[in-house]
């Protein structure tokens, strides 16, 4: 068929510039486009802690093997480091040498680990067979895990001596960061 | 001791967890409601389970997921409720460890207060538009007006040109007009 | 080899929609004959490379050639064949690949149905899906190449992701998914090219029309089966959370929804066309954001991407789409315009706006609480949620409001009512409003919003009914046709009506459906020990022993489960717990018992086999069947309104004069 003429009689009105649906179009895609290019980059995954400059949250938690409890209070007056992990957790295990290491290096620093979301015996064998330098606590039915907002393991805490926390790391450790942070957390806090 | 002055000791706890962190651990503040039992502790710790996420999983709410982290939570929230704490208490509580990712529904601060509002005031906004456009509409082109019924209105022809010849005949026998074209041409036929 | 063949392939694809978009809009800014064929090649050549290269990569899937870089990420010699087979979409670069196939598949035929129709602006449409189809294949070339070749091919592959493996249903969900998202580029180009010739004549609301229909269809099977997914292999009860994936899906359906039924007026008024071609190129719009918030790992999500390049590229495109859009429509939207008016006053015109309003709510609603999160992090540096309590707060009243209109609507009359049709037209459905309000009563329903979906429900299942039966009616009071004759013959004539319809039927079914399992379940936590029971409803339930079942890609605990409703063994359910060697939690998979009007819902949290416990969720959902059946009938409805029109129209003109009149203009 050849470009017959249509049935639309009318020819097309002139081209002219709306200013309603410019107005309307750039409000819309203007906050849009500007929204999601400043969260590129971003991972939505990664929530930052909002216990960062703010008191450690009281605990009071046996240790594995039976014991007294070790509670947040014991702590005050020396920096302390509190590592959360599991025996399942593989990153955990590459930095329990490390941590081991800090814990003997860093003496006036209270090396604290929490237990996450496993069993006594297991945990006891990990330990004989790795050796630990600095006490184990069982957090039992997760209690101060939640309080601590640990969204998983491996995760350290690094509190100061006024029990403040000054820094969350996410993520297994190596003695540099170790040093470093032990050093914000003995250095002054803001 | 009496209800004011628990109250009081309450009011007075909070900003002393919010401005004030040289203290030592955060004061413990006092529940605001009453303890709940029985099938209605089950039921209000299902719809405050349902308001926070999980923080281990992927949008699911505490109420919804299986993992041992909500379980947990899931039993921290009972427990508080069986304590008497009320609702914004035990959503607080976990805000503070986890931040406000872990509340499901924006609480009203900053700007949050456009995700509530924004579609209000579509809703209002567009019911303006549509009355005005309807207004517009029909002040507006003096085409042969709106039929009662379901079929296509008066002036439109179909593409094919036989079937449009044979549709102008049936006009022009049926209603008189010459050619098949109605008499108020209006912003072009078609 | 292959990894070459399939990058020339893709490389060809580029080039062909390259060229071919350039040969469509220059050939649409001054039509010629060739210019028209060579746009035509072009298309058909695109589609051709698209198909080939899937072709290629599904043959290196089955073949598990791991020198390809995507066998090599998804790949694994451990898995069933169909698993190896459906990889194709299971992840990022292979889904973009099978994007190609489905937009070359939605081109082709597009193009071929409209090959000598619509001279004036055809060319512009398949120059815009070209261009659309160029930027795809530059993703595939570029960005996320799937054909790149490994260095080292390793000797096995870890197998898509352990959730896909689960259940068959991944199988036909993203091709229908897709099937839906991209057919919604063929809208597009037609609405872009309404607006670059600068008219909307009724003959061409036709192919745009059913061209939004026909993905339509198959968004709305996706959207419902990625529901029934989540329902049946993640164990949470639910079938819907709002993540943001599943949020990206809707929001296009929310405006081709919309844009169906303004289109509607378009057809019969000529009015709202720039308002439609509006809607369709939202729709489109929405269907990149959506592909953007899945890929770009932006959105915390279900689908957690890892950022890349792709993301921004993504992103890019968007914004060029976005301006162009609004340019496009800033100067030509005046030209459009209307040929008829809308009604005032109490009529369905009035309703049809009413409805488009409260779909566009919608769609705003649920895209500012999905960008939200971001908002916030922009401007308070805060990270915050909005999830499924806000969601579920503001599409309540939003979903009881559209079937209240849903049913008022059909109702009245297109003109202005008059007071006396008015009462005639809303007052007798109200009969079916007060039953269905008091078989609600009668069951226990006590929340108000489902007493409200269930009076407007009963309202519209009255109006949709006898619309649908009134022609059928109309022909047995003059034709004198029994029921059957006058059913077949009112369908024949009025087939989109029909179909119409039964959508509606559908969705009505399925909002009261929504409405009373979400409100009316019931649900239980229980550790039981083997040989021991709980009961819930009518149901009594009792946990047997537990199993073990090795296959080649995962490790499965089994539960038995005997159920007795009422009283009376019906038989046993085996919920599962699956362990996968790239996970460390183990997936389970609910056991579902499903009747006419309720489900019974098994799902594990925990078992022991050596201490024969198991944590079991005993969850009683009613009505959820239903959803499914509702979702069937809707795409019923869009398959029957959308047959005639492929027909097209065949009629004979005779050319006899009648007696005493002049002989008709412009016969040929």
């Amino acid at each position: 068929m050849a470009t017959a003429p249509t049935s639309e009689a009318a020819p097309p009105r002139p081209s002219r510039l709306n200013p309603w649906v410019l107005g309307a179009g750039l409000a819309v895609v203007v906050p849009l486009l500007a929204v999601l290019v400043m969260n590129l980059g971003r991972d939505p995954h990664s929530i930052r802690s909002p216990l960062v400059g703010r008191p450690a949250p009281a605990f009071s938690l046996a240790p594995v093997g039976g014991g007294a409890p070790v509670s947040l209070d014991s702590l005050r007056g020396r920096p302390a480091v509190i590592n959360f992990w599991a025996t399942w957790c593989v990153p955990c295990f590459e930095e329990h040498a490390a941590l081991a290491a800090a814990a003997r290096t860093f003496d006036d620093v209270q090396f604290l680990g929490v237990v996450y979301e496993d069993e006594e015996p297991r945990t006891q064998e990990f330990l004989a067979q790795r050796g630990s330098s600095y006490p184990a606590l069982m957090d039992p039915e997760g209690r101060t895990a939640i309080a601590f907002g640990v969204f998983g393991v491996p995760e350290t805490f690094f509190i100061d001596a006024r029990g403040q926390i000054v820094d969350k790391y996410v993520g297994p450790l190596n003695r540099g960061t170790i040093a470093a942070l032990i050093a914000r957390a003995k250095g002054g806090s803001p | 001791m009496s209800r004011l002055a628990l109250a009081l000791l309450a009011l007075a706890a909070v900003p002393a967890v919010a401005a004030a962190p040289t203290t030592a651990a955060p004061a413990i503040e006092a529940p605001r409601s009453r303890p709940l039992s029985g099938p209605e502790l089950d039921a209000r710790t299902n719809d405050i389970g349902g308001l926070l996420r999980c923080p281990v999983c992927q949008g699911l709410s505490v109420a919804d997921s299986s993992s041992s982290m909500a379980r947990n939570m899931k039993a921290e929230v009972r427990e508080k409720l069986a304590a008497g704490y009320d609702q914004e208490q035990i959503l607080a509580q976990f805000e503070r460890s986890y931040g406000e990712f872990v509340r499901l529904e924006p609480p009203m601060r900053g700007v949050n207060w456009l995700v509530w509002f924004g579609p209000i005031a579509v809703l209002v906004g567009g019911a303006g538009v549509v009355v005005w456009a309807v207004k517009r509409s029909s002040r507006g082109s003096e085409a042969t007006g709106s039929t009662s019924s379901d079929l296509p209105s008066r002036d439109t022809l179909p593409s094919d040109r036989r079937l449009a010849a044979a549709v102008r005949r049936v006009r022009e026998l049926a209603y008189g007009w010459p050619g098949g074209i109605p008499p108020t041409a209006g912003t072009g036929t078609s | 080899m292959i990894p070459t063949l399939g990058r020339t392939l893709i490389l060809l694809a580029l080039l062909a929609a390259s060229g071919g978009a350039l040969v469509g809009f220059a050939t649409g800014a001054r039509p010629t004959r060739a210019g028209w064929l060579w746009t035509r090649r072009l298309a058909y050549a695109f589609a051709g490379f698209m198909v080939l290269a899937n072709l290629v990569m599904e043959y290196a899937l089955l073949t598990h050639d791991f020198s390809v870089s995507y066998v090599a990420h998804v790949g694994s010699r451990s898995v069933p064949t169909w698993v190896s087979l459906v990889s194709l979409w299971s992840s990022l670069e292979g889904s973009i690949l099978f994007w190609g196939l489905v937009m070359g598949a939605y081109v082709v035929v597009a193009t071929w149905q409209n090959r000598d129709k619509h001279p004036e602006y055809m060319p512009y449409a398949v120059g815009v899906w070209l261009l659309c189809g160029a930027f795809f294949s530059f993703l595939l070339a570029g960005p996320a190449q799937p054909f790149a070749t490994v260095a080292s091919p390793p000797m096995d592959g870890p197998g898509p992701n352990a959730l896909l493996q689960n259940h068959y249903l991944m199988v036909i969900h993203p091709p229908f998914l897709y099937s839906g998202y991209v057919g919604m580029t063929i809208p597009f180009g037609l609405a872009c090219a309404a607006l670059l010739v600068g008219r909307l004549g009724p003959d061409f609301i036709r192919p745009l029309r059913n061209f939004l229909l026909l993905p339509w269809i198959f968004l709305t099977v996706a959207i419902v089966l990625g529901g029934w997914w989540a329902y049946e292999v993640l164990g949470w009860g639910g079938y819907w959370a709002w993540d943001p994936v599943e949020n990206a899906s809707f929001l296009p359906w929310l405006t081709a929804t919309a844009a169906l039924h303004s289109a509607l007026l378009v057809e019969r008024k000529g009015v709202l066309k720039a308002w439609t071609v509006t809607l369709v190129i939202g729709t489109y719009l929405l269907t990149i954001l959506g592909t953007f918030m899945t890929r770009s790992g932006v959105f915390n999500s279900v689908h957690s991407f890892t950022q890349s390049a792709i993301g921004p590229t993504i992103l890019v495109f968007l914004a060029a789409a976005l301006i162009f859009a609004v340019v496009l429509l800033t100067l030509r939207v005046d030209m459009l315009a209307p040929e008829g008016r809308l009604e005032t006053g109490p009529s369905r015109d009035v309703l049809f706006l009413v409805q488009n309003l409260l779909f566009v709510l919608f769609t705003f609603t649920v895209l500012l609480g999905t960008v939200f999160p971001l908002v916030v992090e922009a401007a308070r540096g805060v990270q915050m949620s909005v999830g499924r309590p806000y969601f579920d707060r503001m599409s309540v009243p939003i979903g009881v409001c559209l079937l209240f209109v849903m049913g008022v609507g059909p109702a009245l009359p297109w003109g202005r009512a008059t007071g006396q049709q008015l009462r005639s037209a809303l007052l007798p459905p109200l009969v079916g409003a007060a039953a269905l309000a008091i078989l609600g009563l009668a069951l226990g329903v006590r929340n108000a919003w489902t007493m409200l979906a269930l009076f407007f429900g009963g309202f519209t299942a009255y109006v949709t009914i006898s619309e649908l039966l009134l022609p059928v009616r109309q022909r047995m009071r003059s034709h004198g046709e029994g029921f059957l004759e006058a059913f077949g013959q009112a369908r024949r004539r009025g087939q989109r009506r029909f179909g119409a319809y039964i959508a509606h039927a559908g969705a009505l079914i399925a909002i009261v459906a929504v409405a009373v399992s979400s409100t009316m379940g019931s649900s239980k936590e229980v550790q039981l020990r083997q040989g021991e029971s709980t009961a819930l409803g009518a149901y009594s339930v009792t946990f047997v022993d537990a199993e073990r079942v090795s296959e080649p890609h995962r490790e499965s605990t089994l539960a038995r489960v005997d159920v007795s409703k009422n009283g009376r063994p019906v038989g046993s359910l085996y919920p599962r717990m699956n362990q996968y060697e790239s996970q460390r939690e183990p997936i389970g998979t609910p056991a579902v018992r499903t009747s006419l009007t309720e489900d019974l819902y098994l799902s594990i949290h925990n078992i022991d086999p050596h201490s024969r416990t198991v944590g079991l969720l005993v969850m009683v959902n009613p009505m959820v069947g239903w959803i499914w059946i509702a979702t069937a009938i809707i795409a019923l409805g869009g398959l029957v309104a959308l047959m005639p029109p492929w027909r097209g129209a065949r009629v004979t003109v005779t050319e006899r004069a009648p007696v005493g009149a002049a002989s008709p203009e412009g016969s040929s």
